[in-house]
């Protein structure tokens, strides 16, 4: 987290100052943050230490018959931290997700959940974890109570109290009927069922979809509550707001491969920032170096500079008299949004 | 349906129906093919008859064999006239074709409506432009015209192969009107049942109930008014190539429009999503907390209501025993080979007890086999999933539901077993009470072997898992139908159920149940290590 912090944009800090807990994962900061003396600004799996990563995947490769769904995944997940797992429908995600939890065999490359093979150790290592899948079905005539119980027995036991919390703060009806409930409250019975439990490991796929914006924040509190109880969390979503405000790192997987990895500041650092500015004198051409996509209309411009360089385009707009100026921020969409423009540019990666 | 189709354009309640019936044909259509081709290959098949029972003193033999064992009367029906080829035809497939038609409307319309709706599809096609009716008014459409195409496609294929036009039209057209009974059937349960598997088993269990009494009603020569209640009976009234009578269909076709009137009454006054039968708030806790325990609780519904069916087919069948001597008394050939020596009246009671329980044991196996397809829609369902996220293993949860699928089968037949043994051993026909309910123990291993068959495809070739009911179709085709087709014992011997020794005779060989336990065990090995390795839910 020290390293966040020193970086240019601030992680929004839901854990609160509970520096005890974070103390006790110290490793966290300083391997993966992009500031730290022995940490590389694009650590590759490789390099991780395998006592600190609960996910590490390389090489990972999966078909379904002719379709390649997975095409050499690399991925790697630091204790205590939260990695979100980004990427577009149909991109590999859940399938990938699936051979962390052994459900599918994987066709090439290794795959170590929490030091074992998801394949090979199922049982052990599924007591030390818990699953939240993106499209919760339920069993028709059972009640959400039910399922959560049955679940969370399974999974080697519930932690009461957390069990009756959750379902308190989802505001719950343990009560109704799985085929009774809509597709946001499946969710939520899933979310109790896999945070009722302590386990080290939370694999969220999707997991907030069909969530109302109320029980989205409730999730992310939860789930800030259990980083902070030294819980590891691999996020996968196609919402940015989501993993921006909740992942210490990120991958973007795309066509089954990892197409960018790091932690959000240095994404963000790939990204531009936007400027809107009036001015009250015309630019000359000169000011404009080390701006781009400029576009001048009498004495307003718009431009996106590097977004470690806003101090400089700063220095060289102010003499010429802002009169005002909106700064949008880098947001992951936009590093998104150009991931999906090189993918169209470029068909040779398209399936 | 061709008055659903005139709305169309008006915006009415059917507006719709000619795009969705479209759609459905292409899409569900083709689901419906089996059903056309196995009903059409059962009375094709029956044109052999020449070739196998060739002079008429086989054939005469073949109609006391028959007479001789009334439990095949339940399922076939009453032989009128098994001197023609026609004859052997209308007695083969008009209850058995009437049955599959049946079975395949009530598949597809509760598919094609109740199915839809659980899903979720229907809300997708109900926010389109589409009248409240066209729904149902394209299932019941798709329905009627797939049942049609089942009835000319056993006649055109039957007369192809020699059958006589007008005897195999009538056959054919009692197929084709049952189905459209149980279209109507079926689309009035539909509207009933909450959810599409109590639909499905609401009209089975019509189908089901009428089948058996049908057999019953003529195999005990029972009143007029039990036939005459009984929609399958009115086909068997129509009596193919014997009188050829048509005026049944017409009770078929006014019974199938009346059904159609008040399932869209019905319907009209439900709302989306809903049946009649509201569903009440369950408990907070959960008591169900292991996979063995999930396991029994998804099938509940689905064990009692079998179990339930089974003390009725027990007391049924029981009832039919305690009266086979009359049976007999009453069928001139079999009075004919009893007063040669040939066999003694002891002899036919026990074969008739052998095969009246290796019945019961191939109903006994479906519900088994049920509960491993469970096992496979589960999983495609995505809710065996969060089960293998959580520490149940894969084998645990694989013999969770095996060994269910093993018990229940067990359960039934000791009901079904019990009840035939002490009604059986009330009457004065020589049968002991410890020896109907040691056959009916012995038939036990038999449904196991049919139930490993579909643990081993399940397990193993989960894409593949209609193949799970090849064990149900092969015995019950082997039992009922091997006889017919003058098999040889080696072709035979593929059903498990020809192996079960006659624990009534002197020397019982039980040899046979050891072979098909030991195909048993094979067929599990391969389903349980199937499971362990392949992947979830593709």
């Amino acid at each position: 987290m020290v390293a966040f912090s020193a970086g240019l944009f601030d992680l929004p800090r839901l854990v609160g100052p509970d520096e005890d807990v974070l103390a006790s994962i110290p490793q966290v900061g300083i391997r993966w943050g992009a500031g730290s003396p022995g940490g590389h600004s694009c650590a590759h799996p490789e390099v991780a230490m395998s006592a600190e990563t609960v996910i590490e995947v390389h090489g990972l490769t999966k078909s379904f018959g002719r379709f390649q769904a997975l095409r050499g995944v690399d991925l790697a997940v630091g204790r205590g931290t939260v990695h979100g797992f980004l990427g577009p429908n149909g991109a590999g995600k859940s399938t990938t997700i699936r051979v962390l939890l052994g459900l599918l065999r994987g066709d090439e490359g290794s795959v170590r959940v929490l030091g074992a093979d998801p394949w090979a150790d199922v049982v052990a290592l599924h007591r030390r974890l818990a699953y939240v899948p993106g499209d919760v079905s339920l069993w028709p005539g059972m009640t959400g109570g039910e399922a959560i119980d049955l679940l969370g027995t399974l999974r080697g036991g519930l932690d009461e109290a957390r069990r009756a919390e959750l379902v308190e703060r989802f505001e719950l009806d343990p009560t109704k009927r799985g085929r009774q409930y809509s597709k946001g409250n499946r969710q939520k019975v899933a979310i109790v069922a896999a945070l009722a439990s302590n386990v080290e490991l939370l694999i969220l796929d999707e997991p907030t979809s069909g969530l109302d914006p109320l029980m989205e924040r409730v999730f992310q509190e939860v789930i800030g509550e259990a980083k902070a109880n030294g819980a590891s969390v691999l996020l996968s979503s196609h919402i940015m707001a989501e993993v921006e405000s909740l992942a210490d790192r990120l991958s973007i997987i795309r066509d089954g491969r990892i197409v960018q990895e790091g932690t959000l500041a240095e994404l963000r650092g790939q990204t531009r920032t936007t400027i809107h500015a009036e001015l009250s004198v015309v630019p000359p051409g000169e000011v404009l170096v080390g701006l781009h996509d400029v576009h001048v209309d009498g004495s307003r411009l718009r431009a996106t500079v590097d977004s470690l360089r806003i101090g400089e385009a700063m220095a060289a707009l102010t003499p010429l008299g802002i009169t005002s100026l909106t700064v949008e921020p880098p947001s992951l969409e936009s590093l998104f949004l150009r991931l999906y423009d090189e993918d169209a540019a470029d068909p040779g990666t398209g399936r | 349906m061709s008055t659903a189709l005139a709305g169309v354009r008006g915006g009415g309640p059917m507006t719709g129906t000619a795009p969705l019936l479209r759609a459905s044909f292409r899409h569900d259509g083709r689901m419906f093919a089996p059903w056309i081709l196995i009903a059409t290959a059962l009375s094709a098949s029956s044109m052999i008859y020449p070739y196998i029972f060739n002079t008429e003193q086989e054939r005469q033999a073949f109609a006391a064999a028959i007479g001789a064992n009334p439990a095949i009367g339940l399922i076939f029906g009453p032989a009128f006239d098994l001197t023609t080829t026609d004859g052997f035809n209308a007695w083969r497939s008009l209850a058995l074709g009437g049955f599959l038609a049946a079975l395949g409307a009530i598949l597809m319309l509760t598919r094609a409506t109740r199915a839809q709706e659980d899903s979720g599809q229907a809300e997708l096609l109900a926010s389109g432009v589409m009248g409240r009716s066209a729904r149902l008014a394209s299932a019941v459409a798709m329905c009627l015209v797939a049942e049609l195409l089942l009835g000319l496609c056993a006649w055109l294929v039957t007369i192809a192969l020699g059958g006589g036009a007008a005897n195999t039209a009538l056959l054919a057209a009692t197929m084709t009107a049952t189905g459209w009974m149980f279209t109507g059937i079926a689309a009035v349960t539909a509207q009933i049942g909450s959810e599409a598997r109590t639909s499905n088993s609401l009209a089975v269990g019509a189908l089901g109930t009428l089948f058996l009494a049908r057999g019953v009603a003529y195999s005990l020569d029972a009143p007029a008014w039990m036939i005459w209640l009984n929609p399958l009976a009115w086909m068997t009234e129509t009596k193919p190539n014997y009188q050829n009578t048509w005026w049944p269909l017409l009770l078929a076709v006014a019974l199938t429009v009346a059904l159609l009137a008040a399932a869209s009454a019905l319907q009209a006054r439900r709302e989306f999503g809903a049946g009649a039968i509201a569903p009440k708030p369950g408990p907070a806790r959960g008591a169900d907390r292991s996979t063995w325990r999930l396991a029994v609780r998804i099938n509940k519904g689905m064990m009692i209501t079998w179990a339930v069916a089974f003390a009725v087919i027990g007391v049924v069948f029981g009832y039919m025993a305690t009266s086979v001597i009359d049976i007999f008394a009453d069928n001139p050939t079999v009075q004919t080979i009893l007063a040669a020596g040939a066999t003694s009246s002891e002899d036919l009671v026990s074969a008739f007890l052998v095969t009246l329980l290796s019945l019961v044991g191939i109903l006994a196996a479906i519900p088994g086999v049920q509960t491993l397809v469970k096992v496979r829609s589960e999983e495609m369902a995505d809710r065996v999933e969060p089960i293998m996220a959580t520490s149940s293993s894969r084998p645990r949860y694989y013999a969770s539901h095996t060994i269910l699928a093993l018990l229940a089968p067990s359960l039934y037949l000791l009901i079904a077993g019990t009840l035939i043994a002490s009604l059986a051993s009330s009457a004065d026909i020589g049968v002991r009470f410890g020896d109907a309910l040691l056959q009916a123990v012995a038939t036990i291993p038999a449904a196991w072997t049919v139930v490993a068959v579909s643990v081993a495809v399940v397990g193993a070739r989960p894409l593949v898992t209609l193949a799970a009911w090849v064990g149900v179709l092969a015995s019950f085709g082997l039992t009922l139908l091997g006889h017919t087709f003058n098999l040889p014992d080696w072709a035979l011997a593929i059903s498990p159920y020809w192996h079960i020794p006659n624990v009534a005779a002197t020397n019982p060989d039980w040899t046979g149940l050891g072979w098909i336990s030991l195909a048993t065990l094979g067929l599990l090995a391969i389903g349980f290590t199937g499971f362990r390795r392949r992947d979830l839910a593709v």
